[in-house]
């Protein structure tokens, strides 16, 4: 490790404060549009800060659309996709990854058929099912339906975490004496603990974002969620309200930020480990 | 062997399964939250619900204050207000028509709505109109909200395309603010002429989404694009369609008055060229009367000029913002007097002011013309809206895919001068052909 | 290393019958769900294909056998739009796959200002797709965006990013790779996770170069998961119209008219349901014949190599 050459370091550098640049400068001119007056919005004058920094938008954000609300059922049925999309897809994905055979192929054939095949031509079948079952307009059909959305993408990548694990460790494990479940709880569990908060992340966010879904499934307004509510800001002839749109996404942008920050700690917490030795 | 063919059989099933319960959907709707039961004294109350779109504060108050009234007049005919957005509200009502779950009252606008009467979701509201609202609104507006010989819905406000000037910039080049009760299109050529100088244009038009524009102001010149009805219907792209894009193409690349870049924005995008002094003029949806005052800088000098006069006409499309009944609501007679409550001359006249619309029904509009009678721009707007009419597309089968596969992206190369106007002119007709098969 | 993978089950004859009430054990749960809501709504969707389904009051969809399909071989337009849904899912997929890697691979190294980083580098993905989508159209605007203004201040003439014909498509192409990097990011790092030290620290006392390294130890040992997400990144982006739509809505000209738009306008706009699905149909063998070449390819790639 010490033949690095002396220039590599810095163009590390270069590169990463590039990347930081392309991803966070969209955001920081969200930011400044929050506090910007809708005059200084339509304005011709390009201002990376505003002139005057005004907190109307938020207030008017806050005031106009039950945004507050919406964040509540928002974080609500992220989370509960989050766990229940996990939880139900590690067993799922473990089978995949290591019992081969017909299951294996009809799993991966769903996998690509149901993510290939356009969304909107599922909707009204879907809508109807939902409706028999009488879940439409409620929260839990809703999560019950991101979970079976999020399922093909959190099975694909949590199989692909598996099969990178090598079956000798597992192998060597039984041979040890120690029950399937105890191989898998502590041998393949704690390897396989990166790619599941990857997999967490992700349904987390598709469940925070979604927005077709939820407008076709939720009718009652106390049942919005955050993307619905964001797109009220967008009025007819699709009119934007910029400034309080700005503010609006600026806050809700906030409580995923929250949740990334505690999972990725866990996602590289294997890494520190591995620096240390190095 | 045996067992692929279980599986094919299988997957035959569901997917018929499936599909029993689509047509289930269609047949039985309309059956949630309106057969309320007697309250108390076992007198019978009905409850209606109605989804309305009214985003702005002040709207959303109007309405509200509305429905409140009639609730306290109408103790057995109760209206639940259901607050949605207009982003993505039609997919929202093919869903919910197409599950049986719509609501008894749906608010949106004449061109989106149209589709829906075409394949029966809504009621025949023809007999149970107030006929003072009948005769009220001129026939050009009811025109457009009447599909197959039946009127589908309550015309409530509309908007038209105006002219909105920069004084101060049309005062310095010379130019007499145009006063008549119209406006030639040679007139608006010849004042963003004499307004362009180096550095600043006289005229900046967001037409990113050409299609709408081109259609209404082309009534103008008799441009109507289309003749019949249905599935049963002939494109005719001639003078009088070409008019309008002509005179634009002419502005930007003969006369060098328009700006390109304006072009490929949309309205609001256009704006803050105008507001720095840029352009002298912008073309804009009539409802931009409200915004004006609060988004342009301090002092900012301005007006809206005549409505703008083609060849023929100053006629420009209709396509009023609408209230309809669900043709599987158990309550349409209920509803329609819901409607003629909320269309009278005072509710209508509160809820255009409150979207800065033009109200459908004259009185409506005469007292509207009163209340603002100081007010910048609404004497202009409201006047346009004598000559509003209902546009031949209202009522094409296949205009929406037309419109968005076809003319608009036909348009577009146009505006860029990537074709002329005989291309134009063929590509709009061939692609006729390709999607009215 | 990626040769165990791809083994056969050593054990399998010896117990194959409890292996198989194991797994299937592990899958009934998720099987539950997955057959209510996605099975039956596939099946129907895949079905309506063959029928004149629309979506009017009380339709009665009759069977229509390949009727539709006919009349898609002769529609332009459509074949137009997969045409470009091509050129976009590729450039997406690939583009997204190249900057994440490296981004990854920052991340995965003991800088300083990493953790900020990794919360940064998660922000596009905070965001619902509409604030994006309008976020960039403010960036991108001719007149009044942050872009043009800073190109004016090198000297370079404005660019009307999604207005003009040649540059909308690949400004759009950007906004898909900055909003999808982040996951992709995740991904990749949390594979690198796996990536045994032991085996980097033996490489490196073999004396290979990082590069070297990287090529021989990492890659392979990524291989699952960059084919995995790939080939999602690639059908996402070729399913994908909601970002498309709200900045260009297929415009200027058409250029940006990907095919599940036209897919949609089908649909719900003409709402020949029945038309649109076989359009659907097609979609999806067009994109697993694209994606079978490619995974086929790589994992005769990764046995080759393992």
């Amino acid at each position: 490790m010490n033949q690095r050459a002396w220039y590599v370091r810095p163009l590390q550098y270069v590169a990463l404060v590039g990347y930081l640049f392309f991803l966070g400068f969209p955001l920081l001119w969200l930011v400044s549009a929050s506090f910007k007056s809708s005059r200084e919005l339509y304005s011709v004058t390009v201002t990376l800060l505003p002139v005057e920094w005004t907190f109307t938008n938020f207030a008017d954000a806050l005031a106009r659309q039950n945004l507050i609300g919406s964040a509540g059922n928002s974080f609500m049925v992220a989370i509960t996709t989050m766990v229940l999309t996990v939880l139900i897809s590690m067993p799922a994905a473990y089978a995949l990854a290591r019992f081969r055979g017909k299951m294996r192929a009809v799993g991966t054939g769903w996998i690509l058929l149901s993510q290939v095949f356009p969304t909107i031509l599922l909707i009204l079948p879907l809508f109807l099912i939902l409706r028999t079952l009488q879940l439409n307009d409620t929260l839990f059909g809703l999560i019950l339906v991101y979970v079976t959305f999020t399922m093909p993408f959190s099975l694909w990548m949590l199989q692909g975490y598996v099969s990178a694990i090598p079956r000798d460790l597992e192998e060597a494990g039984s041979m040890d004496g120690a029950t399937r479940l105890t191989v898998l709880r502590v041998i393949v569990f704690p390897l396989l603990l990166p790619g599941i908060i990857a997999t967490a992340m992700f349904t987390f966010v598709a469940a925070w974002n979604e927005f077709f879904l939820a407008l076709v499934l939720i009718q009652s307004p106390e049942l919005s969620t955050l993307p619905l509510t964001l797109r009220n800001f967008i009025g007819v002839a699709g009119v934007v309200d910029l400034g309080p749109l700005a503010a609006g996404s600026v806050l809700a942008t906030i409580p995923s930020l929250v949740v990334f920050a505690i999972l990725q700690k866990k996602l590289t917490g294997g890494l520190l480990a591995g620096a240390v030795k190095g | 062997m045996k067992k692929r063919h279980v599986l094919a059989v299988a997957m035959a099933a569901t997917a018929a399964l499936a599909l029993t319960a689509c047509q289930q959907g269609s047949a039985t709707g309309g059956d949630d939250g309106d057969t309320g039961g007697g309250e108390g004294g076992g007198e019978e109350v009905v409850n209606l619900e109605f989804q309305s779109l009214s985003d702005q504060p002040l709207a959303m108050e109007a309405v509200q204050g509305i429905v409140d009234d009639w609730n306290a007049e109408n103790p057995n005919i109760q209206v639940e207000l259901v607050q949605a957005g207009w982003d993505g509200i039609y997919d929202k009502l093919i869903t919910q028509f197409n599950g049986g779950t719509a609501p008894d009252i749906i608010h949106y606008e004449a061109a989106s709505i149209a589709p829906f009467a075409v394949d029966g979701y809504l009621a025949d509201l023809t007999d149970l109109i107030d006929p003072a609202f009948a005769s009220d609104v001129t026939e050009g507006i009811w025109e457009s909200v009447t599909v197959n010989e039946e009127i589908i819905a309550y015309p409530t406000t509309l908007q038209s395309y105006m002219v909105f000037a920069n004084v101060d910039l049309l005062e310095a080049a010379g130019v007499e603010i145009p006063s008549g009760p119209t406006m030639t299109w040679d007139e608006l050529r010849e004042i963003a002429q004499a307004t362009t100088t180096d550095g600043q244009f006289g005229l900046g038009w967001g037409l990113s989404n050409p299609t709408a524009t081109f259609m209404s102001l082309g009534l103008g010149f008799d441009g109507g694009y289309f003749e019949g009805s249905g599935s049963d219907v002939t494109i005719d792209v001639g003078e009088g369609e070409l008019a309008v894009p002509e005179a634009i193409h002419q502005m930007t690349y003969e006369d060098a008055s328009l700006d390109p870049v304006s072009l490929t924005q949309s309205g609001s995008e256009v704006l803050p060229a105008w507001y720095a002094g840029q352009t002298a003029m912008t073309v804009q949806g009539s409802f931009r009367v409200a915004s004006i005052g609060t988004d342009a800088p301090e002092g900012f000098n301005w007006a809206v000029l005549p409505p703008l006069e083609g060849s023929v006409s100053a006629d420009q499309a209709a396509n009023p913002q609408t209230y309809s009944v669900n043709i599987d609501s158990e309550h349409v007679e209920e509803s329609a007097q819901f409607l003629d409550f909320f269309t009278s001359t005072e509710n209508l006249a509160a809820l255009a002011y409150a979207d800065a619309l033009v109200p459908a029904s004259t009185s409506a509009r005469d007292a509207l013309a009163e209340q603002t009678a100081d007010e910048t721009g609404w004497a202009e707007v409201l006047a346009s809206g004598d000559s509003l009419v209902a546009p031949p597309f209202l009522t094409v089968d296949a205009y929406t895919q037309w419109k968005d596969t076809v003319a608009t992206p036909a348009f577009q190369r146009f505006l860029a001068d990537e074709i002329d106007s005989a291309q134009l002119q063929a590509d709009l007709t061939d692609g006729w052909e390709q999607v009215n098969r | 290393m990626t040769a165990v993978a791809t083994r056969p089950v050593t054990r399998r004859g010896v117990s194959s019958r409890a292996q198989r009430r194991e797994a299937i054990a592990l899958v009934v749960p998720a099987m539950a769900p997955i057959i209510v809501f996605s099975v039956i709504p596939l099946m129907a969707g895949v079905y309506l294909g063959f029928t004149d389904a629309t979506l009017r009051r009380n339709d009665v969809a009759d069977f229509i056998g390949l009727d539709n399909f006919i009349r898609l071989m002769g529609d332009r337009f459509f074949w137009e739009s997969f045409r470009i849904g091509l050129v976009w899912a590729v450039a997406c997929s690939v583009l997204t796959l190249l900057c994440a890697m490296g981004l990854a691979l920052l991340l995965n190294t003991d800088l300083r200002l990493k953790s900020l980083t990794r919360v940064l580098a998660l922000i596009p993905w905070a965001m619902p797709p509409v604030v994006v989508a309008i976020m960039w159209r403010m960036i991108y605007s001719p007149t009044a965006g942050p872009l043009n203004a800073a190109l004016e201040w090198v000297g370079v003439a404005p660019v009307n990013w999604l207005g003009d014909f040649s540059t909308a498509l690949p400004a759009v192409i950007v906004v898909a790779v900055w909003s999808g990097m982040p996951q992709t990011t995740v991904l990749l790092l949390a594979g690198m996770q796996q990536v045994p030290a032991e085996q980097l620290e033996a490489a490196a006392v073999d004396g290979a170069s990082a590069a070297r390294r990287f090529w021989h130890v990492t890659l392979p040992a990524l291989r699952p998961v960059v084919l995995a997400s790939t080939a999602l990144d690639f059908i996402w982006s070729f399913n994908s119209f909601g970002l498309v739509y709200v900045m260009t809505e297929g415009g200027p000209g058409g250029r940006t008219m990907l095919p599940m738009l036209f897919t949609y306008l089908e649909a719900f706009k003409n709402r020949n349901i029945g038309y649109a699905s076989a359009m659907g149909d097609v979609l999806v063998i067009a994109v697993l014949l694209v994606l079978s070449i490619y995974l086929i390819q790589q994992f005769r790639k990764g046995k080759a190599e393992g």
